[in-house]
């Protein structure tokens, strides 16, 4: 027995031994990274976020003045008007959605801005009640853009209709305006957060922790790409999680003509949160694709990969109908496609990338209870 | 990490070996291990745990109507019951089977004959304690469902996109009630009831089940029917009783969290283990081969009390990373299951004694400290670890390995 003991702690010895020598060290010896996230953050922050959370917080601003124009007085003018507005402010959502930091993050923006479907027998039951807390978190789905989308374009046929119901309906006016003022004091506070004092901290906090502004604003990003951009605007719908497709969950139900555009709205957004002010100005900033270049010393070319892919989606949803809903009718497998290829991108960004930067992922799925 | 895997494999091997040589010369008998959970006595299967699947799917219909906000107490009383204030027959379930079943889930709560057959003054706080959750979920969470929650205040709170609702403490009762179960009925009944050589062993069950003598009217022996009773309260609601693991996750209580320790790297392979455990001990009771019951017993105590204390760690260790990143709904909610599985810390298994890993007043300990003061809205990073570093002490798992 003692025997077998001692060639066991020999075979032991050999394989801890061999093991050690064949042990190939964990890609190139890294530099220290002495990259300048400071100016990352900085370029971000003074390019892209702060400028889109001003023409935000100006556009609902003129969208809650137009809609309490038109509740005042419900035309039909003022109802194409109130749509225009509607649908800019929309749009212009779109770019600021991904940053879910500081005081976004606090006040669940996105929640209050963006949950959709719409919950129509909420909605009409607030209605009907005249009383409501739109500060509970379970009444996400009872407001924001997708509550307004349905009071515009889903509460009657025809326009004059939709004019009719607000003529008669005290508290459908009040509930309208409701709704666009808190867009807006939502818009807001978040945009005067960041230029009062949020802006510095943000940029002072460029280390590379799990809370640093770039760990936590990169996984935000990977985060909106992935559950918003890619499951909420095109998955879900295209039936990809339920087996069967489930038109009523586009974006833009009611208004019927948006949902493409919100989405190519969404798509350039991150784009340009990958490029910084590079997508729009020569004098480049410091930008997650110029960090990347710079750590990617093997020249695998993972951020052309990754704009690359960027250009397929965008010329893959450029073939898809504006409505969403006709899309998935007439012929789904094109939504599907488009899947297919955010999907692609979902690897890149997830796994290269974070590789890349060395950023681990701080979200996982819920399990669901 | 492959020096470490060498290791040990090669420590496997030679307990493998002096196993084997060890049980040369004993006279068990041999063990004809089936590839699946399948046995059969004159070509009729001798499997059966219906009372295990019918409990589970009650608890199931519990654990969905703690959700709803317009439950009364007393309709989820009735729930976790299946009878009235005074005893009388109620007919609580949307499935009708359940509502004619005469069995309920709160007569099986600390029931276990290792743990609690003198010992019902805890089996009397611990039913208690689950009713009084059960009522201020509708009591004190759903009166204050359209209240946004704040320290010392039932109400709403925002996790991501879904809306939690918890009480003053943070805690959400439906969580405490779901993961207290998995301890308290599921893990109970298995390691410290069915398990048990005092229940195995029962009356004259070795006689019997060594001269193949069958229950009144039925296809199996007394012992191999308590076995299969373990094995439902884990695998009573997967689609296949022989082969369990294709669909693991089947409930949403043991079998769910199985599944959940699977999928972590540190401990894959753990649902084969337990699954194998279970059929090699079946087949060693139906070959009379009692010390490979046994042991096969014991492998499932120890792996099935890893379960609860895996994911314990993991919870409160996911809450912790919440607090730090100021995400209270996520936090709370994580908490909250955290909470239910150290609860069901009383519930493990320490294999080889006839005892818990843990006792009343060490997870009442635990308990204490995560809801003291405005509970979790009060709670450290630092009593998190304490708490975790304490719990995983007492198996072979580190905190690292559980929390993620």
């Amino acid at each position: 027995m003692k025997g077998i003991i001692t060639s066991f702690l020999v075979v032991v010895f050999v394989f801890a031994t061999q093991s050690c020598a064949d042990k190939e060290p964990i890609g190139p010896e890294s530099p220290t990274d002495s990259f300048d996230r400071g100016a990352l953050l900085t370029d971000i922050a003074d390019n892209v976020i702060i400028p889109g959370y001003t023409r935000y917080a100006t556009d609902v601003t003129n969208l809650d003045l137009i809609a309490n124009i038109f509740a005042n007085n419900p035309t039909t003018d003022g109802l194409f008007q109130t749509k225009i507005d509607f649908r800019k402010a929309y749009l212009t959502w779109q770019s600021v959605s991904i940053f879910e930091i500081g005081k976004a993050e606090s006040l669940a923006l996105r929640n209050n801005t963006n949950i959709f479907p719409a919950n129509v027998s909420e909605i009409e039951e607030n209605i009907a009640i005249g009383d409501y807390n739109l500060v509970l978190p379970s009444k996400v789905d009872e407001q924001g853009f997708p509550a307004l989308d349905y009071l515009l374009y889903g509460t009657a046929e025809s326009e004059s209709e939709v004019v009719e119901y607000f003529i008669n309906n005290d508290n459908a006016k009040k509930y309208l305006t409701d709704l666009t003022s808190r867009l807006t004091s939502l818009a807001n506070e978040v945009r005067d957060d960041w230029t009062n004092g949020y802006r510095e901290s943000f940029i002072e906090n460029d280390g590379s922790s799990a809370t640093s502004s770039l760990n936590k604003l990169v996984n935000d990003y990977l985060f909106y790409y992935e559950k918003f951009l890619r499951a909420g605007k095109v998955g879900i719908p295209a039936g990809v999680f339920s087996g069967n497709p489930l038109p009523n969950k586009v974006e833009g139900l009611y208004s019927e003509t948006n949902s493409k555009l919100l989405f190519l709205a969404g798509l350039d957004a991150s784009k340009e949160f990958f490029l910084g002010s590079s997508s729009y100005n020569d004098e480049i900033g410091e930008s997650l694709k110029s960090y990347i270049d710079y750590l990617d010393q093997d020249d695998n070319n993972l951020s052309g990969r990754i704009l690359a892919q960027f250009e397929v989606i965008q010329s893959k949803a450029n073939g898809l109908e504006d409505n969403f809903v006709q899309q998935i009718e007439m012929d789904n497998v094109k939504m599907l496609e488009t899947y297919d290829e955010l999907q692609k991108n979902v690897v890149l960004l997830k796994v290269d990338m974070l590789q890349t930067l060395n950023i681990k992922v701080d979200f996982v799925d819920t399990d669901g209870d | 990490m492959a020096k470490y895997i060498n290791i040990k494999s090669i420590a496997l091997l030679s307990v493998a070996t002096a196993l084997t040589l060890g049980s040369c010369g004993d006279d068990e008998p041999e063990v004809n291990v089936p590839v699946t959970y399948e046995f059969l006595r004159d070509g009729a299967s001798t499997v059966s745990f219906t009372g295990q699947t019918t409990r589970i799917l009650m608890a199931e219909e519990l654990s969905a109507a703690m959700k709803d906000l317009s439950q009364s107490a007393t309709g989820l009383q009735e729930l976790f019951a299946n009878e009235n204030a005074t005893g009388g027959d109620v007919s609580p379930f949307s499935d009708t089977d359940l509502n004619a079943s005469t069995k309920s889930i709160r007569s099986k709560v600390a029931a276990s004959k290792d743990l609690f057959s003198t010992n019902t003054a805890e089996t009397a706080t611990i039913k208690t304690q689950i009713d009084q959750w059960i009522a201020a979920q509708a009591g004190e969470v759903f009166l204050n469902k359209e209240e946004l929650a704040e320290a010392g205040k039932a109400g709403q709170i925002a996790d991501g996109t879904s809306t939690r609702y918890i009480s003053a403490k943070g805690l959400e009762y439906n969580q405490a009630v779901t993961k207290s179960l998995i301890g308290a009925l599921m893990a109970d009944q298995i390691l410290n009831n069915y398990l048990s050589t005092a229940v195995l062993d029962e009356a004259s069950n070795i006689a019997d089940n060594d001269a193949g003598t069958v229950a009144d009217g039925k296809a199996y022996t007394n012992m191999e029917h308590k076995w299969d009773e373990a094995y439902g309260y884990l695998f009573g609601k997967s689609s296949s009783t022989a082969s369990p693991l294709v669909d693991l996750g089947a409930d949403n209580f043991l079998n769910k969290y199985l599944s959940r320790v699977e999928g972590d790297d540190d401990f894959a392979g753990i649902a084969q283990e337990i699954f194998d455990a279970f059929k090699e001990g079946r087949a060693a009771i139906v070959s009379g081969a009692y010390e490979t019951r046994d042991k096969q017993g014991d492998i499932i105590k120890e792996k099935i009390s890893d379960v609860i204390g895996i994911r314990a760690v993991y919870y409160l260790q996911q809450g912790k990373k919440a607090i730090e990143a100021e995400d209270f709904g996520g936090a709370f909610h994580d908490l909250s299951e955290g909470f239910g599985f150290v609860y069901s810390l009383r519930f493990t298994r320490d294999e080889g004694s006839n005892n818990s890993k843990f006792s009343g007043s060490e997870v009442e300990s635990y308990t204490s400290q995560l809801l003291e003061g405005n509970g979790f809205w009060d709670v450290t990073p630092s009593t998190l670890d304490a708490i975790s570093e304490s719990i995983a002490e007492k198996f072979d798992f580190t905190v690292a390995e559980a929390a993620e």
